[in-house]
């Protein structure tokens, strides 16, 4: 962290990356994570994360959020970009979808990020639903 | 479509999952995973999301949790690399890029570069700049909560010396000797709750006595309306006595009580086969006075389906002697006396618990003689 080179461009350079460093873990004190501190503490502690000082948790959980939001938004993305089921009469006014966040969409989502969310599509009530009569008499 | 409105449905969804969640049961980290169901719901909501499935959240805080773990564990396995106990933002760092590795970030390529200019870092100041600061909707306190432990005092800290040598003086103290003694002054107060306690007990039991053996007299006196059966303001008296003591009851004139043939349906005997104690009733309704005291003493006195075991082998055909050996709790050997009459015998099992193959046949048999015979079964008596 402090390099004492000769050189005035990479030390500056590397002091101004240090210093970016230094200001921006100071400045997550002021700015206040979803993901509370507590949560965030638990969970490191479970993990055998040990560390006393608070800007490194508020990183994590600003990291955290930042995952959390970039996969949401994919799964918006998929949500939108798919057409809307319901065919409103009137033309002219857009049709209002409503922005549900569905296991197939946060699946497509969670798989960019190397998650394997496969979900069930349904559930049959006994070994023969759906199948054809024919078969269902054997 | 206002931001608002989806707020407001947004948190009304999420009270209603809470006030859903309470009842369910509570697991180790229910706590935890709560909260970061509302936190994720909450991120959610404030990119535009206005509802969600159910299934998807409960996803997508499983994957934040586990994420936040990971980060834990690959930061405390570099600062170990490092030789070091305790992390620092190095480790967070080069955590954040592990992870961040599937994805991808700016300068992944360059293995060389410096972790303060790494792209992760970049990504992040970005995100804080531009994202809105919502914080938590609820106020956390620090959890877990560590319950203060109020340890025992050991000998040598009471200053008091163990009573044998070979207790060393750091074991904690025994327990004041006024926790486990009896004392006298309630000794009393106990034997009388006791005495009490069986009074009351004694009561339930002649209740239950007595309403069986009503019920049992009701059927013995659909037949005749003789001495045993009294007029309502003795019947209680006189059924009490009549219960508790044979002898004491008021003597049967001659042909006071038609008995009627004891030829008991085959059907009855095979169908309450096994109920044990409530098929006794049933047999006792045709047999008036052979019963034996001790039968109906220890019989009454439990009140509902008890252990009685009683093997009786009633020859079904013509009025014959009949004799049972009843035995309490345990199996007891029933002795036959043959019949007088040379009809065929036919002995059945009331209470079959250790029927064999063979006496089952047999029953059968029965069943199939009795729907040719000349006295039916009477149904009637039952």
């Amino acid at each position: 962290m402090n390099g004492q080179t000769s050189h005035q461009q990479p030390k500056d350079g590397r002091h101004d990356d240090d210093t970016a460093l230094t200001e921006f873990l100071a400045s997550l004190m002021d700015f206040t994570p979803t993901i509370p501190d507590e949560l965030v503490e638990h969970y490191l502690a479970k993990s055998g994360f040990q560390c006393p000082d608070t800007r490194l948790t508020r990183l994590v959980a600003v990291a955290t959020q930042k995952f959390i939001a970039d996969v949401a938004t994919d799964a918006l993305q998929q949500c939108k970009a798919r057409p809307a089921v319901i065919k409103d009469k009137r033309d002219k006014q857009q049709k209002e979808k409503r922005l549900i966040l569905t296991m197939e969409d946060l699946s497509k989502a969670l798989r960019e990020y190397g998650v394997n969310v496969k979900h069930q599509e349904y559930f049959a009530d006994t070994p023969s639903a759906g199948l054809d009569p024919a078969s269902r008499d054997e | 479509m206002s931001h608002g409105e989806g707020k407001d449905k947004f948190l009304s969804e999420k009270e209603n999952l809470q006030s859903m969640r309470k009842k369910k049961k509570l697991g180790k980290d229910e706590f935890a995973q709560a909260i970061s169901r509302n936190m994720v719901a909450q991120v959610c909501e404030s990119l535009g999301f206005q509802s969600f499935q159910q299934s998807a959240l409960d996803n997508l805080a499983d994957v934040a949790v586990r994420y936040i773990q990971e980060i834990g564990k690959t930061a405390s396995s570099y600062a170990n690399l490092a030789n070091r106990a305790q992390c620092n933002v190095f480790d967070v760092i080069q955590g954040l890029e592990h992870l961040g590795s599937v994805q991808g970030f700016s300068g992944a390529s360059d293995f060389r570069h410096c972790l303060t200019r790494s792209g992760v870092v970049k990504d992040i100041i970005r995100f804080v700049s531009q994202a809105d600061e919502t914080p938590f909707v609820y106020p956390i306190p620090a959890f877990p909560v560590v319950r203060e432990r109020v340890l025992d005092l050991s000998f040598s800290q009471a200053q008091e010396t163990p009573p044998d040598k070979h207790i060393p003086g750091w074991l904690p103290k025994f327990p004041d000797p006024v926790t486990y003694a009896e004392l006298s002054s309630s000794n009393e107060k106990d034997s009388e709750t006791e005495a009490v306690k069986i009074q009351q007990v004694e009561q339930q039991n002649r209740r239950a006595e007595r309403s069986l053996l009503n019920w049992q007299q009701k059927l013995m006196c659909n037949e005749s309306e003789t001495g045993a059966v009294v007029e309502q303001g003795d019947a209680a008296k006189a059924q009490r006595a009549a219960e508790n003591n044979p002898f004491l009851a008021t003597p049967l004139q001659s042909r006071e009580n038609e008995v009627s043939l004891p030829c008991l349906p085959a059907r009855l005997i095979h169908e309450s086969l096994g109920y044990g104690y409530h098929q006794s009733h049933e047999v006792m309704e045709n047999h008036v006075q052979i019963m034996k005291p001790s039968l109906q003493a220890s019989g009454a006195a439990r009140s509902g389906p008890c252990e009685l075991e009683e093997r009786r082998k009633i020859p079904l055909i013509g009025r014959a002697n009949l004799q049972f050996k009843v035995g309490n709790f345990k199996k007891s050997l029933s002795t036959v006396t043959k019949p007088q009459n040379n009809g065929t015998e036919r002995t059945s099992y009331w209470f079959g618990d250790d029927r064999d193959e063979a006496d089952e046949k047999n029953d059968r048999a029965e069943k199939i003689l009795w729907e040719n015979t000349e006295y039916p079964p009477e149904v009637s008596n039952v």
